[in-house]
């Protein structure tokens, strides 16, 4: 063979096998509390659905609003979310907080909302970047 | 009537397309022209119905005929005309009918703008395109089967259950759905339309490169194709940049780019094109390239296919952000993309051994070889993408129920890559129009731009502060991107003009690729010193929240009240100076008024940013109203100013009532005193509360016995209050004492009701030197009144955002000059070129 065609191949596994590692290390599982508070990740998603019945609110102090999430498995929890509370909160029907738990308070730095469809008919859901607002 | 004359256009259009396909398949293989004919008669039909449909569900939107799912879904009767008309693209069956009309018209075009011998095949692939878009809207039923999803479908064949409709099938709703109001934007009426002609015109390429394999003319189809692949370049990338000024804009994404799915999935199908537009260029010279220019030419189009096919089928919905509803076209949407996959992967391999192949490898600096391996790169760039944007499904190899990557996953790759990709611009265009035959003469030429660059890269990293290698390097290379281009552009401007094409695109693009890292790598919140200090204090583990739990997010924005100047980061000193009510958009309206002015100059330029805040009522219930925010951007060469309300007094006002809110300290009071609206006056003044009349006749003092024990003083204040709509008068004395234990004073007041206004005042405060007294009200016909008023903002400031633009602004340019210039080519070559001539 061809020194061309072997420095072509190295080259091609190599950078092949670095994006896949790279991209492998980058993705994570949807998971639930239980699960996630024995895990270091910052990068942790849980989904879950809002608990309506338990307090929730915008704290102007530490200016972050924290609300109570119960994962697919029935547990409930706190959430603190470091943003103003997303506009379409309410509406939301399913909701994928990403962060890191400590304490058995789940520390989110971004949230994805399933909202009826705003391109749709609302019998299916989409997520999308809450708002801030 | 009008909607079974649309249904109808559509059907007819379906079948006359195959009927059309199957003559140009004859006219192929008999090289007759009467098929040919035969078969171009039928397209201009199928572009006649497409037409009629199209104006039918127009005028079905505009008259509000919302027995029409379509009309009931997307349109309301307060939306204006353009939006009633932008609906048309608002919704997935609409969008289907633009995409097909572009697709059909582009046909049209392809009848008399493609030479004679490649005309038969590429409009049989046009109109293969056409019929399965075409199926997509058929709404047909056969035998349990559905076939397509038809705009013109009614509410009662969306909803066979529905109670109402059982009930009444002749039910017809007063109003409909409306439109969302994120989409009730300028954006929404062109941003969607450019896109799907992006869309139609990249078929055109994918029809040559199909149409030259069948015809075994492998050479000739470039220059017809090179037109019209810039062209539908240029417009996809329009549509792109379009949407990302959108979402910069008025959609607070907060940047102009998310590698959101969507995003990336139109982003794709650009590199695949633009690395197509390379390989032709080439491909003369060059074997591979002629081979890459048949794979790009043909998976540019597979990729949007593939685009519709994770957007529209819904497979994103379960896992991801952002997709449209699964309206049941998923396996005709898979069987449209893997018949134009298998299509163009087997007349390749079928092909591929009579490609003329390559005489000699080329050399390093030949302009073949640094534009080859420049399209390599950029598909490297666009594999790297798909992976990411594919993760629901690739993702599986690692994990059982995987999550999008991280965005570091798009950004740590394309990063390096795009700093390669800067540097292969400019030896692509050395190479290309210089004689360069060793490094030496390369090194020669490159010495004056190297010098700039390296002047210019270090005046940028040290007055940027910049300390991230990576980031060196890419403005190393950015720059020099820049600079290498700019020498040819100038080299150029003044030898021959038609050809800068090239050169302006190459410096555009080092211009996006210096605004996107600005303005997303430093991109940096304005904060005051109440927050930078919070945020030092979360940073040392200080502060607790309400649990004793420690706060570990620092915040990103600051609290501004009304009218007290703050400094904030900058140098700026910005001041709020009150908010105002609209009902003329969207009713509800909020636009906050915000000052910004230079700290150490006060005189000097002072400027009003008026974000705005408004409540969704198109997508909201009454007792449950979303409310989004429209942010306000102060665009400079330098940098933006990019800022939103995050909350404020006047918000949470309306969000009141609400249960269960976690009460804290602080924010208590804060809510008592924002319901209570509070007046200040002197004796004999009076004030309007809403509808009551205020006045302050005089201060009695309180009789020993009505004083409280250990009271210092008491007095009771005389009030007239008017209510001005009956003009009933009613007279109030609420007291106010202050009570002393020894060491500390109270003050102890007592609300007085007015029961049958349902009115509480209460004697808050009174200012011993000038007997200014202050008074709070409660009652269901006071006015919204905030005592208490602030807003908490969130300002960012990000640099070389213009850069971006116009970036884009010089790609656009640089794109359509080349476009004339191909096409001038195309007018040269008689037997290429437009003009009808005689076969046989």
């Amino acid at each position: 063979m061809k020194p061309r065609v072997i420095f072509g191949t190295v080259a091609i596994a190599l950078f092949t096998s670095l994006l896949f590692y790279n991209f492998a290390n980058s993705i994570s599982t949807y998971t639930d509390f239980e699960q996630a508070s024995g895990r270091s990740s910052t990068n942790i998603h849980v989904v879950g659905k809002w608990a309506s019945d338990q307090p929730s609110g915008f704290s102007v102090e530490t200016k972050s609003f924290s609300f109570f999430m119960t994962d697919e498995k029935g547990n409930t929890r706190r959430v603190i979310y470091g943003h103003a509370k997303p506009s379409n909160f309410e509406q939301a029907d399913q909701m994928v907080v990403i962060g890191e738990m400590r304490n058995d308070v789940f520390y989110a730095h971004d949230m994805l909302l399933k909202c009826p469809s705003k391109y749709n008919d609302g019998r299916e859901a989409e997520f999308e970047r809450p708002m801030p607002g | 009537m009008i909607a079974l004359i649309g249904k109808l256009s559509v059907s007819i259009a379906c079948i006359a397309s195959v009927l059309a396909m199957v003559f140009y398949y004859r006219s192929v293989q008999k090289n007759s022209q009467k098929d040919l004919f035969l078969g171009n008669a039928l397209n201009i039909g199928v572009l006649v119905l497409t037409t009629v449909a199209m104006a039918g569900l127009v005028y079905l939107l505009v008259t509000h005929q919302f027995q029409y799912f379509y009309v009931y879904n997307y349109t309301s009767t307060d939306l204006a005309v353009r939006y009633l008309v932008a609906a048309l693209w608002g919704g997935q069956e609409g969008s289907f009918l633009v995409w097909i009309f572009f697709t059909s018209l582009t046909t049209v075009g392809l009848m008399r703008w493609s030479p004679p011998g490649y005309r038969a095949p590429v409009l049989f692939f046009m109109t293969l395109s056409l019929a399965f878009l075409l199926s997509m809207t058929l709404g047909w039923d056969i035998g349990g089967i559905k076939i397509g999803a038809s705009p013109f479908r009614t509410l009662l064949e969306e909803m066979p259950d529905a109670p109402f409709l059982k009930a009444n099938p002749d039910f017809v709703p007063v109003d409909g759905r409306g439109l969302n109001d994120l989409l009730r934007s300028p954006w929404m009426v062109i941003h969607p339309p450019i896109l799907f002609m992006g869309f139609a015109m990249m078929t055109v390429p994918f029809a040559f490169a199909l149409a030259a394999l069948w015809m075994r003319n492998y050479t000739e189809w470039i220059t017809p194709a090179l037109p019209w692949t810039l062209a539908s370049n240029l417009f996809l990338f329009v549509a792109i940049f379009l949407g990302a000024y959108w979402a910069y804009v008025t959609l607070s994404f907060g940047g102009f780019w998310a590698w959101d799915p969507v995003e990336n999935a139109s982003l794709v199908p650009w590199i695949f094109g633009v690395a197509g537009i390379h390989t032709m260029l080439i491909q003369r010279k060059n074997a591979g390239a002629m081979r890459a220019s048949f794979l790009f030419a043909i998976f540019a189009y597979i990729l949007i296919l593939y685009e519709a096919f994770l957007t529209r089928s819904g497979i994103l919905g379960d896992a991801s952000v952002h997709s449209f509803v699964d309206l049941g076209l998923y396996n005709q949407l898979l069987l449209f993309m893997l018949v134009n996959a298998t299509l163009g992967i087997v007349l390749l391999a079928l092909r591929y051994k009579e490609l003329p192949g390559t005489k000699e490898p080329s050399a390093i600096f030949s302009p073949e070889f640094m534009v080859f391996s420049g399209s390599m790169m950029l598909f490297i760039t666009a594999m790297v993408i798909i992976l990411g944007t594919s993760s629901p499904i690739i993702g599986r190899l690692f994990s059982e129920n995987p999550t999008p990557p991280e965005i570091s996953f798009y950004n740590n790759w394309t990063l390096p890559l795009g700093m390669i990709l800067a540097i292969m611009t400019v030896l692509g265009q050395v190479v290309w129009r210089r004689k360069v035959d060793s490094s030496e003469s390369l090194a020669r030429i490159l010495t004056w731009p190297t010098v700039v660059t390296s002047v210019v890269s270090v005046a940028a990293i040290i007055v940027g502060n910049v300390q991230n290698p990576l980031y060196m390097l890419y403005i190393v290379s950015t720059v020099f991107a820049l600079v290498g281009n700019g020498w040819i552009l100038v080299d150029l401007l003044r030898r021959s003009p038609k050809l800068t094409g090239g050169a302006i695109s190459h410096v555009g693009f080092a211009v996006l690729l210096i605004g996107s890292l600005a303005s997303t790598a430093y991109n940096t919140y304005l904060l005051d010193a109440e927050s930078k200090n919070y945020n030092v204090a979360v940073e040392q583990g200080l502060v607790k929240d309400d649990l004793g739990m420690p706060v570990i997010q620092t915040v990103n924005m600051f609290k501004l009240d009304l009218n007290q100047s703050k400094p904030i980061d900058g140098g700026w000193t910005v001041t709020y100076l009150g908010m105002t009510r609209s009902n003329i958009d969207r009713p509800g309206e909020q636009r906050y008024k915000i000052a910004f002015q230079r700290t150490d100059e006060p005189d000097g330029h002072r400027f009003i940013m008026e974000p705005v805040v408004y409540p969704m009522l198109a997508t909201s219930s009454p007792d449950n109203i979303q409310w989004s925010v429209d942010p306000e951007v102060n665009a400079g060469i330098l940098s933006d100013l990019y800022m939103y309300v995050a909350s404020s007094a006047h918000l949470e006002k309306e969000m009141e009532g609400r249960q269960g809110t976690i009460p804290s300290a602080s924010s208590d009071s804060d809510t008592t005193s924002q319901a209570m609206p509070k007046i200040k006056l002197k004796r004999a003044e009076s004030r309007v509360l809403g509808s009551y009349k205020v006045t302050f006749n005089d201060f009695e003092s309180l009789t020993a016995e009505e004083l409280p024990d250990s009271a210092i003083v008491g007095v009771r204040a005389i009030l007239t209050i008017t209510d001005s709509e009956t003009g009933e008068e009613v007279s109030a004395k609420p007291s106010f004492a202050i009570i002393s234990n020894g060491e500390e004073r109270y003050s102890m007041s007592q609300p007085i009701s007015i029961d049958s206004w349902n009115l509480v005042v209460r004697f808050d405060e009174i200012n011993p030197q000038t007997d200014e007294i202050t008074l709070s009200f409660r009652g269901d016909r006071l006015p919204l009144v905030v005592t208490d008023d602030w807003v908490l903002v969130v300002a960012d400031k990000k640099p070389f955002i213009s850069f971006v633009w116009i970036g884009t602004f010089l790609l656009m340019i640089g794109f359509s000059v080349s476009i004339m210039r191909r096409w001038a080519d195309l007018r040269k070559k008689p037997h290429l070129s437009s003009e009808p001539s005689p076969v046989e």
